[in-house]
C-alpha cells in the first residue's frame, strides 16, 4: 500500500476525490461506534467468564453437554471465507469494478453469513433440545446473550448489505455509497474479530 | 394492573392513573400523586393552547425540531434539561417535606406526606431524572452548543445523528414524565439493584419505565460522545492544534470518550436486568445461577465514570470563566488538560467504591480504595488552578463569579467527605446512611449544576443576543448555594447520627431538628428554582437593554467570542484560521480584531430533516409498548426504526447552500454595528453601555 | 499523502499488494484457526491448551486488524485508528479484567468453588 490510510479498513484511496475525504471522518466515526460496540461484548466475555462455573451452571447442562466441535468451526469457515470475500467488494469499489461486481461480491458475503446464521441457529435448536435453554441457568443466559448478540449482529449486516445494493441499484456507486461500502467493510471485519473471541472463549476453552 | 395481558392494549387499562387511587383512598400521598399528574396535564395543555394560539407550531417545527444545527439542538438540550429540573427540585422538595413529617412512633411506625411505596417512587425518579435527564442533557446541550464555535467548526462531524440523539434523550425524558399519569416508577432508586427489581419483587411497570428510558436515551448518549469524540478529532480550524484547544473542549474531549466507554456497561447491565424481567433469564436472580452482584458491578462500571461525564464539562466551564471574568490567561494550561485526561482515565478503575461493603476481601477493597484517593489529585491540581487564574486578577463579581466562589467552598468539602468515603473501613460505617447522601449530593450540585448554571449564563447572550440580568443572577446563584448548605449539611448529621437514606419514616426523634433545618433548605431551593425562571423571564422582558449585538460582552479570549449575538446559523462567515491557543485574544492583543474577511463564499449548512422526530417517534412507540407489554405496537416500532434509516439512506440529500452574498450582507452589517459603538469598559459590563463590544485596552487575558 | 487529491483513478494503480495483504491475511487467519482447534482437541495439559488458544486468538485478531481492518501499525495517519484500538483495548482489559477479578474473588469467598470445580472437571 503506497498511501497512507485515512481510517480503518481497506481506504478508497486518492483516486476517489471527495468520498475519499469523507470516508474519513464518517468511517471513523463508525469505527469510534464500534469501539463502543466492543465494550459491550467485552463486558458480556466476561459476564460469560464468571457464570461459567458449577453455581453459574446451576445443575443445568453445561458446555460438554451442548458445545458441537464441528458446527462451530463450520460457522468460523463461513465467516472467515466471508470476511475475505468482502475484501473482494472493496477491491471492486476502489479500482471501479463496476456496480455488477461490486452487488455479486456483496451477494456472495450475505449468502456466506446466511450460512454462518443458518449453522448458528441449527445449534441454538439442538442446544435448546437438550434443554439448554436461557431459562436454564445464568451461565446459559449469558451464553445465548453473548453468542446471540453477535448472531444479531450478521442478521443486521445481512440487511445491510442488502440495503447496499438497493442503494447501488437505485443510486449507482456515488460518493455516498462508496463510503457507507467501507463502513459496512469495517463491520463485516469487526463480526469476525468478535467471532474469534468468541471461538475461542465460549467455545474452545471450556470444551479444552 | 389487568391480570392478563390485552393483545390490544397489553397491560393498559383506566386504572393505572393516580386518579383511580385517590378514587380509592383520599389522602395525603393519593392527592400528591393526583396533583403531580395534574400538574403534567395541565403543562401539556397550557403548551398546546400556547403554542395555537400564538401560531407557533409551524415555527418550532421548521426552525427547531427539524434544525440539524447543533447550537439550535444544545438549547434544546438544555430547554428540556431546565423542564426536567423543575421536576426533580419539586420532588426533592416533597421528600423533604416527608421526612420533615415522617417521625413514626413505635405505636404507629407510619407516618409522613406520603406513603412509603410513593416515597419510594420519588427518590427513584429524582435520581433518575436528575442524572440522565437534568444533568446529562445540561452539559451534552452546552458542548453542543459551545464545542463548534470554540473550535472553529462549522457544526458537529454528523449534524443529523445529533438530531437523532437530541430525540432520543427526549423519549427516555418522556418516558419518565409519562409515568406520573399512566402506571407508576420504578421503586428501587435510581441504580434499580436485582434482585429487588427482578420479576419476583418487582412485578409491573415500574422498572420497565426506568428500563427503557435509560436504554433509549443510553443511545443517544453513546451516539453523542460519539459525534463529540469525531467533531474534535477531525473537524478543528486550521491552525486549532489539540495543545490550542479551549479548556472546555478539553473537557468535552474526555467527556465524549468517557460517553463512549462508558455508557456500553450501562446498556449491557439494563439490557441483562430486561432479559431477566421480559424472558426469564437468570443473569441476576436469587435462583438458577443468577448473580445480583454481577449487576452492581457492571452498573458502576458505567456508574463511575459517569460521575466524572458529569462533572468535567463544569470544570470546563470553571475553567473559561475564572479566566475571562478574572481578566487574566488561565494559569496551568498544560497541567489542566493532563489533569483531566488522567481524571477520565482514573475514572475507570475506581467503580468498586460503589459497593464496598458487598463482601468482597479486604485486598480487593483496598486496591480500589488506593485508586479512588489517587483521582482526588487531578482534581485538587485542577482547583488550584483556578484559585491561581484567579489570583490578582480584575475579578467582576458575576453570577457565574458566585457559582465558581460556592463552587470552590462547598465543592471542596464534598471532595474531602468522598476521600473519607474512598476509606473501606469508614465506608462499613457510613455506607447506606445519609452521610453518603449529603456527599454525592455535595459534589454534583456545587460541581455540576453551579457549573452548568454558571456556563449557561456566561454563554446565553451568544445564543440569544441579549445577557441574563446580573442582579437576578446573582440571586438565583446564592439561593442555590444557600439551599444547598441548608439541604445537606444536616444529611451529614443525619447520618452520622445513623439515618439510613431512603428511609420513608423513623421513629428517633432526636432526628427532627436536623429534618426541619434541612425542610428549610429544601424551600430554599424552591425558591432559587424560582428566581431561575424569574431571571429568564426578566432578561427577556429587558431584552432591548441587555442586548449586545457585538458579541462580546465579557472580553473573552476564545474564538465564540468572535461572532455576533445572537450568533448566525453559519457561526463563521468564513472558517477562521487559528495561530495560537486563544486565538480571538491573541487578535484582539494584535491590535483590531474584528477584520472582515478577504472573501466570502457559499456556506453549505446541512438540510433541515425530521429524521430525528421520526425516530423519536418510533423509539418512543417501542419504549412505551414494551413497558405495557404491547407487543404489536412493540413489534412495528421496532421495525419502523431501520425502516426509516434506510429510506432515508435510498434519497440523495443534498446540503442547504447559503449564498456568499447572503453572509456578507450580514457580515458587513455586524462589522459596521461593532465599529458604531462605544466600546464597554469593565466597570461597565453590568451596565446598558455594554454592547458586545468591549474595550480592548482592558484585556489582559 | 504522497499524491495529489486528483479525483482520477491512476492508471499505474493495480489491486496486487492488496490482493496479496488479503491472501496472506486470509491464509495465516486459517492457519491460526485449525491451530487453536487442533489445541483444543490435543492431548495437552489443560493449562497450555488455553494458552495456545488465546495465543491463536490475539495473534488472530492482530492479523485481522492489519490485513483486513488494514491499521498499520507503523505510522503514517492511521495512527489516530490505532491508538483508538490499544485505547479501547486498554479499557477492555480493566473493565473485563477487572470484572474478573472482582467477581471471582465474590464467588471464591461464597462458595468452596475450588472443590466444586474438581467435582465436574472433566476427564
Amino acid at each position: 500500500m503506497s498511501e497512507t490510510n485515512l481510517y480503518p479498513g481497506l481506504n478508497l484511496g486518492d483516486g476517489h476525490g471527495e468520498a475519499h475525504d469523507q470516508a474519513e471522518t464518517t468511517v471513523f466515526g463508525f469505527w469510534v461506534f464500534l469501539m463502543s460496540d466492543l465494550i459491550i461484548f467485552g463486558i458480556l466475555f466476561a459476564s460469560y467468564a464468571s457464570y461459567l462455573d458449577p453455581i453459574g451452571m446451576a445443575g443445568g447442562p453445561g458446555p460438554q453437554d451442548l458445545f458441537d466441535f464441528k458446527s462451530v468451526a463450520i460457522q468460523t469457515a463461513f465467516l472467515l471465507v466471508g470476511g475475505a470475500a468482502y475484501g473482494d467488494v472493496s477491491l471492486a469499489v476502489k479500482y471501479d469494478q463496476g456496480r455488477g461486481k461490486v452487488a455479486a461480491w456483496l451477494l456472495l458475503c450475505a449468502a456466506l453469513g446466511a450460512g454462518f446464521l443458518f449453522f448458528e441457529v441449527k445449534d441454538f435448536i439442538t442446544q435448546a433440545g437438550k434443554g439448554g435453554t436461557p431459562q436454564v441457568s445464568g451461565w446459559l443466559s449469558s451464553y445465548w446473550t453473548l453468542v446471540g448478540l453477535h448472531g444479531v449482529h450478521v442478521l443486521s449486516g445481512i440487511l445491510w448489505i442488502f440495503a447496499m445494493i438497493a442503494q447501488i441499484a437505485t443510486r449507482g456507486l456515488d460518493g455516498v455509497v462508496k463510503v457507507r461500502l467501507s463502513m459496512l467493510g469495517v463491520f463485516w471485519h469487526f463480526l469476525d474479530l468478535i467471532w474469534v473471541g468468541i471461538f475461542s472463549l465460549v467455545f474452545l476453552v471450556p470444551l479444552a | 394492573m389487568s391480570q392478563q395481558t390485552s393483545p390490544i392494549f397489553g397491560n393498559l387499562d383506566w386504572s393505572v392513573t393516580p386518579y383511580t387511587d385517590l378514587l380509592r383512598d383520599v389522602n395525603s400521598s393519593t392527592i400528591v400523586g393526583a396533583g403531580a399528574a395534574s400538574v403534567l396535564v395541565l403543562g401539556a395543555l397550557f403548551g398546546i393552547v400556547l403554542l395555537t394560539w400564538m401560531r407557533w407550531w409551524g415555527p418550532l417545527y421548521r426552525n427547531w425540531l427539524t434544525s440539524a444545527d447543533a447550537k439550535k439542538i444544545g438549547i434544546m438540550y438544555i430547554a428540556l434539561a431546565l423542564v426536567m429540573l423543575a421536576r426533580g427540585i419539586i420532588e426533592g422538595f416533597v421528600m423533604r417535606a416527608h421526612q420533615a413529617t415522617a417521625l413514626g412512633t413505635l405505636a404507629q411506625q407510619e407516618s409522613g406526606l406520603v406513603a412509603p411505596d410513593h416515597f419510594a417512587q420519588l427518590f427513584s425518579t429524582h435520581g433518575t431524572i436528575m442524572i440522565f435527564f437534568v444533568a446529562m442533557p445540561l452539559l451534552i446541550g452546552l458542548i453542543n452548543f459551545v464545542l463548534p464555535q470554540q473550535l472553529g467548526a462549522r457544526d458537529m462531524a454528523f449534524p443529523v445523528l445529533n438530531q437523532v440523539s437530541l430525540g432520543l434523550t427526549a423519549v427516555g425524558a418522556a418516558l419518565v414524565m409519562i409515568s406520573l399519569l399512566i402506571g407508576k416508577f420504578g421503586t428501587g432508586g435510581w441504580t434499580m439493584y436485582p434482585p429487588y427489581t427482578g420479576l419476583d419483587f418487582s412485578p409491573g411497570e415500574g422498572v420497565d419505565y426506568w428500563l427503557w428510558a435509560i436504554l433509549i436515551s443510553g443511545m443517544g448518549s453513546t451516539l453523542t460522545g460519539m459525534n463529540f469524540a469525531v467533531t474534535i478529532f477531525k473537524s478543528r480550524a486550521p491552525g486549532m492544534h489539540f495543545m490550542r484547544m479551549p479548556l472546555f473542549c478539553w473537557t468535552s474531549l474526555c467527556v465524549a470518550i468517557m460517553l463512549i466507554y462508558a455508557m456500553p456497561a450501562l446498556t449491557v447491565s439494563s439490557a441483562m436486568l430486561a432479559l431477566d424481567r421480559y424472558a426469564d433469564f437468570h443473569f441476576f436472580t436469587n435462583d438458577a445461577g443468577g448473580n445480583m452482584m454481577n449487576y452492581a458491578n457492571i452498573f458502576w462500571m458505567f456508574g463511575h465514570p459517569e460521575v466524572y461525564i458529569l462533572i468535567l464539562p463544569a470544570f470546563g466551564v470553571f475553567s473559561e470563566i475564572s479566566s475571562t471574568y478574572s481578566g487574566k490567561r488561565l494559569y496551568g494550561y498544560t497541567s489542566l488538560v493532563i489533569a483531566s485526561m488522567s481524571i477520565a482515565v482514573i475514572s475507570f478503575t475506581v467503580w468498586l467504591h460503589h459497593f464496598f461493603t458487598m463482601g468482597q476481601s479486604a485486598g480487593v477493597n483496598i486496591a480500589f480504595g488506593i485508586a479512588t484517593m489517587i483521582i482526588g489529585i487531578p482534581t485538587g491540581v485542577k482547583i488550584y488552578d483556578w484559585m491561581a487564574t484567579m489570583w490578582r486578577g480584575r475579578i467582576r463579581v458575576t453570577a457565574p463569579i458566585v457559582y465558581l466562589t460556592g463552587f470552590f467552598l462547598l465543592f471542596v468539602i464534598g471532595g474531602l467527605s468522598g476521600i473519607i468515603l474512598a476509606n473501606p473501613s469508614i465506608d462499613y460505617q457510613v455506607h447506606n446512611s445519609t452521610f453518603l447522601v449529603a456527599h454525592f449530593h455535595n459534589v454534583i450540585i456545587p460541581g455540576v449544576l453551579y457549573g452548568m448554571l454558571a456556563g449557561i449564563h456566561y454563554w446565553f447572550p451568544k445564543a440569544f443576543g441579549f445577557r441574563l440580568s446580573e442582579r437576578w443572577g446573582r440571586r438565583t446563584a446564592f439561593l442555590f448555594v444557600g439551599g444547598f448548605v441548608f439541604t445537606f449539611m444536616p444529611l451529614y448529621v443525619l447520618g452520622l447520627m445513623g439515618m439510613p437514606r431512603r428511609s420513608p419514616t423513623f421513629q428517633n426523634p432526636d432526628f427532627m431538628p436536623w429534618m426541619y433545618i434541612a425542610a428549610f433548605g429544601g424551600v430554599l431551593m424552591l425558591c432559587a428554582l424560582a428566581s431561575l425562571a424569574w431571571t429568564f423571564w426578566t432578561s427577556y422582558r429587558n431584552r432591548d437593554a441587555l442586548a449586545v449585538p457585538g458579541g462580546d460582552p465579557w472580553n473573552g479570549s476564545t474564538l465564540e467570542w468572535s461572532t455576533p449575538a445572537p450568533v448566525p446559523e453559519w457561526t463563521f462567515p468564513r472558517i477562521p484560521h487559528v495561530t495560537a491557543r486563544d486565538d480571538w485574544g491573541e487578535c484582539k492583543r494584535a491590535g483590531d480584531p474584528w477584520r472582515a474577511p478577504d472573501e466570502y463564499r457559499d456556506i453549505e449548512m446541512p438540510a433541515n430533516t425530521a429524521h430525528g422526530l421520526l425516530i423519536a417517534g418510533a423509539s418512543f412507540g417501542l419504549g412505551f409498548a414494551m413497558v405495557w407489554h404491547i407487543w404489536w405496537l412493540a413489534v412495528l416500532s421496532f421495525l419502523a426504526i431501520p425502516a426509516i434509516v434506510a429510506l432515508r439512506a435510498m434519497r440523495v440529500i443534498e446540503p442547504r447552500i447559503v449564498k456568499a452574498a447572503e453572509v456578507e450582507l450580514a457580515d458587513r452589517r455586524f462589522r459596521q454595528q461593532v465599529a458604531s459603538f462605544a466600546p464597554a469598559t469593565r466597570a461597565d459590563e453590568e451596565t446598558e453601555r455594554n454592547r458586545g463590544v468591549p474595550d480592548l485596552s482592558e484585556f489582559a487575558g | 499523502m504522497t499524491k495529489p487529491n486528483t479525483g482520477e483513478l491512476d492508471p499505474q494503480d493495480s489491486a496486487g499488494s492488496e490482493i496479496k495483504s488479503y491472501t496472506i491475511g486470509f491464509t495465516a487467519s486459517l492457519f491460526l484457526t485449525v491451530g487453536a482447534f487442533a489445541a483444543a482437541m490435543s492431548d495437552l495439559p489443560l493449562r497450555w491448551k488455553i494458552a495456545c488458544i488465546c495465543a491463536a486468538a490475539i495473534l488472530q485478531i492482530v492479523v485481522h486488524m492489519r490485513n483486513f481492518l488494514h491499521l498499520s501499525f507503523s505510522g503514517g495517519q492511521s495512527r489516530e485508528d490505532l491508538l483508538l484500538v490499544l485505547f479501547s483495548a486498554t479499557l477492555l482489559v480493566i473493565m473485563a479484567g477487572g470484572t474478573w477479578y472482582i467477581m471471582s474473588d465474590l464467588s471464591g469467598r461464597m462458595h468452596d468453588t475450588d472443590a466444586a470445580m474438581h467435582e465436574v472437571q472433566p476427564r
